[in-house]
């Protein structure tokens, strides 16, 4: 594995509505990368830890994630991910949720969140958000995936 | 929250249907009813009057006993002098035969010292009698007996004297008229009497005597009924202690049952409104966190939208431009001013939505935050709350002034900070048009609650929104300035935390003080 092959968006977002525009600002924003999108926290985990082309088994992800899932909450998956000795511990979580509160910015961050972005009802400033968003997905370093064991 | 203002009032009113549902169930449980009550009155009266009347018989007795003791003493008087008078009676009857033998033996010896004793005893006699008299006033039958006695006494001394002057002359004559002598019979007499006299003293002695011992039974009956009555009394009065001291005991158990059991429910019911507050508070977090949602699918898809209607008018543009024939005019009006214009309200409506939901997840925030009790000084707060609106307040050309001396207060920091912050922003921000703002801060300690007053010379309140402004997104009169209706209702939800409250004193075209009251320690409630 290395760092050319392209990285896949998992994208885990409950609400419809967000995920099409999320996903419209990232094609608009010139990011033509794969995007799989998962609507509840079970089946993203699945695919995370068990599809065969899941960035566990095969290639490296930039995982999209909505804090507030219908089965699990946000920060349990981050958790997940980011606990020590995980084979998804170095793939970077951009956490995309409503609240601006202040202690769960700060939770997420000490979780191991690689970037904060609060959903603005301000479309400007959104799209502007999943702009930036693709400029960091443009630069990132995907780092090779450790060998199992 | 402005939830927290019914939830006040509400706890109080609930307390005391608390307390009085408590009273009514414990009164129900122990089978106390109001009339039991005063018929258990009633009874401990009766009690206390049979105790009165135990005691008042016992007085009572102890009076008659006392008064059987007097009369029994004067009994004993009465013996003893009917004793000295039957002793005078003796000693006459002694004398009487003294003289008699004091003459005989005269006339037999002639011996001067005979003649001695009997006259001594002539002497005797007179004294004697005359006591007699005294002690006997009371009785005629013994004064007629002493009558008698008088009479015959001075017959026989007559008799006496002249058969002894006889004998100094003739001893042989007055030796044989002895024999014939009226003496005799007188003598006789004077003894008849003397015994009748005792008789009668004896017949007095045994009378008295009876009535004496009647007096001292009567006496020991008096005193055994009183020792009977001291006893009956003194075993109802233990008896009716105990039981009064047992009732005592067990209310007094009662009524710490009952604090107990108030102490429970009072906790109990504590614990219920702290958790219907904690969801409440969750209730607003969540409500406004989820109504977010939605809210960044209109306002995104707006944006989309009105993304769209840009080429959309382009394309309307290049038709009226190459073929106007085939523009019309619904379309065109559609493309051009409908859309944006329906996009632009929908813009505003959302992004005030936006920031009404901001306001209440701020408020609920702030409701979970901690509150870290300390001690602050009015003054310099006040100083620096002043500072940091500075910049406001030179572009509105308003002065604020801190009236000192201000007391300290023990409260959390950031709260007061905030109430003040927010009332003098709010007196600033409605000034009397043409009159430059003078806003006073003062306060003022009074029995463990400071008062802190923010006046102004603004514009004023109608007296009718005094209480609606301080709840969330109202507001009160000409709407020019632009806000959603949060800081007065912000600083009454802080104030209502912090065991404090807030009151609004102004009329139209007068402006307005607001004074907020706030506990000088911190209340109980965290």
């Amino acid at each position: 594995m290395n760092a050319h092959q392209p990285v896949t968006i998992v994208m885990i977002e409950d609400d419809e509505g967000h995920a099409r525009l999320i996903e419209k600002n990232i094609r608009r924003a010139g990011i033509s990368n794969d995007i799989k999108h998962f609507t509840d926290g079970t089946s993203a985990l699945a695919h995370l830890y068990e599809a065969p082309d899941g960035p566990a088994l095969n290639g490296p992800a930039l995982i999209l994630l909505d804090l507030n899932l219908p089965d699990m909450s946000g920060t349990d998956i981050l958790q997940k991910i980011k606990a020590e000795g995980n084979p998804l511990r170095r793939t970077p979580v951009i956490v995309l949720t409503t609240t601006d509160d202040k202690v769960e910015i700060q939770r997420c961050y000490d979780l191991g969140a690689n970037v904060y972005i609060t959903k603005p009802v301000d479309y400007e400033n959104f799209a502007t958000a999943i702009r930036q968003l693709g400029l960091f997905l443009a630069v990132i370093q995907v780092p090779d995936i450790e060998p199992e064991g | 929250m402005s939830q927290v203002h019914p939830c006040h009032t509400h706890t109080d009113r609930d307390q005391l249907h608390l307390y009085m549902a408590l009273i009514r169930t414990c009164a129900v449980a122990r089978g106390w009813t109001i009339p039991l009550l005063r018929s258990e009155r009633s009874v401990s009266r009766f009690v206390l009057a049979c105790m009165a009347l135990g005691f008042i018989a016992l007085i009572g007795s102890a009076g008659t006993a006392g008064w059987f003791v007097m009369k029994a003493q004067d009994h004993a008087t009465w013996v003893e002098h009917t004793y000295e008078v039957e002793r005078r009676i003796s000693t006459l009857r002694v004398l009487i035969e003294r003289l008699e033998v004091a003459r005989r033996g005269y006339l037999l010896s002639h011996r001067q010292q005979t003649k001695d004793t009997f006259l001594t005893t002539v002497k005797d006699e007179v004294p004697l009698v005359s006591d007699l008299r005294r002690l006997t006033a009371d009785n005629p039958v013994q004064q007629q007996n002493l009558d008698r006695f008088q009479a015959l006494a001075v017959q026989h001394f007559q008799l006496l004297s002249r058969s002894l002057v006889l004998a100094d002359k003739a001893p042989e004559l007055a030796a044989a008229i002895f024999t014939h002598d009226q003496s005799l019979g007188v003598t006789r007499d004077l003894r008849a009497v003397t015994a009748a006299m005792l008789e009668e003293e004896n017949r007095l002695l045994e009378q008295r005597i009876a009535a004496q011992r009647e007096a001292v039974n009567i006496l020991f009956y008096v005193l055994a009924f009183a020792g009977a009555l001291a006893v009956a009394t003194a075993i109802f009065s233990i008896l009716v202690l105990r039981r009064y001291t047992g009732s005592l005991v067990a209310s007094r158990e009662e009524v710490l049952q009952l604090a107990d059991e108030l102490e429970d429910r009072v906790e109990e019911r504590t614990r219920d409104l702290s958790r219907a507050n904690e969801e409440i508070q969750r209730f607003a977090y969540i409500v406004s966190h989820d109504l977010r949602s939605p809210l960044v699918n209109v306002m995104g898809f707006t944006g989309e939208l009105e993304a769209a209607t840009k080429p959309l008018a382009a394309l309307v543009d290049k038709v009226e431009a190459e073929a106007p024939q085939l523009l019309d005019q619904d379309a065109a009006a559609a493309a051009r001013e409908d859309l944006p214009e329906s996009i632009g309200f929908i813009r505003t409506s959302t992004q005030k939505m936006d920031r009404l939901i901001n306001a209440i997840l701020r408020l609920s925030r702030e409701g979970k935050r901690v509150l870290t009790p300390e001690r602050i000084d009015l003054g310099q707060l006040a100083d620096a709350v002043v500072a940091s609106l500075q910049h406001r307040l030179d572009e509105l050309g308003a002065v604020v002034t801190v009236q000192r001396p201000m007391p300290s207060v023990v409260a959390d920091r950031l709260a007061v900070e905030q109430m003040l912050s927010n009332l003098v922003e709010n007196a600033v921000k409605y000034p009397k048009p043409g009159v430059p703002g003078r806003i006073a801060i003062s306060a003022a300690g009074d029995r463990g609650r400071v008062d802190i007053a923010v006046a102004d010379n603004g514009r004023g309140i109608d007296p009718r929104d005094h209480e609606r402004i301080f709840d969330l997104f109202r507001r009160s009169g000409q709407q020019d300035q632009p806000g959603e209706g949060i800081g007065l209702a912000h600083v009454r939800a802080l104030a209502y935390r912090l065991g404090g409250f807030i009151s609004c004193k102004s009329a139209l075209g007068e402006g307005a003080t607001f004074t907020l009251s706030l506990p000088a320690q911190p209340t109980t409630q965290g």
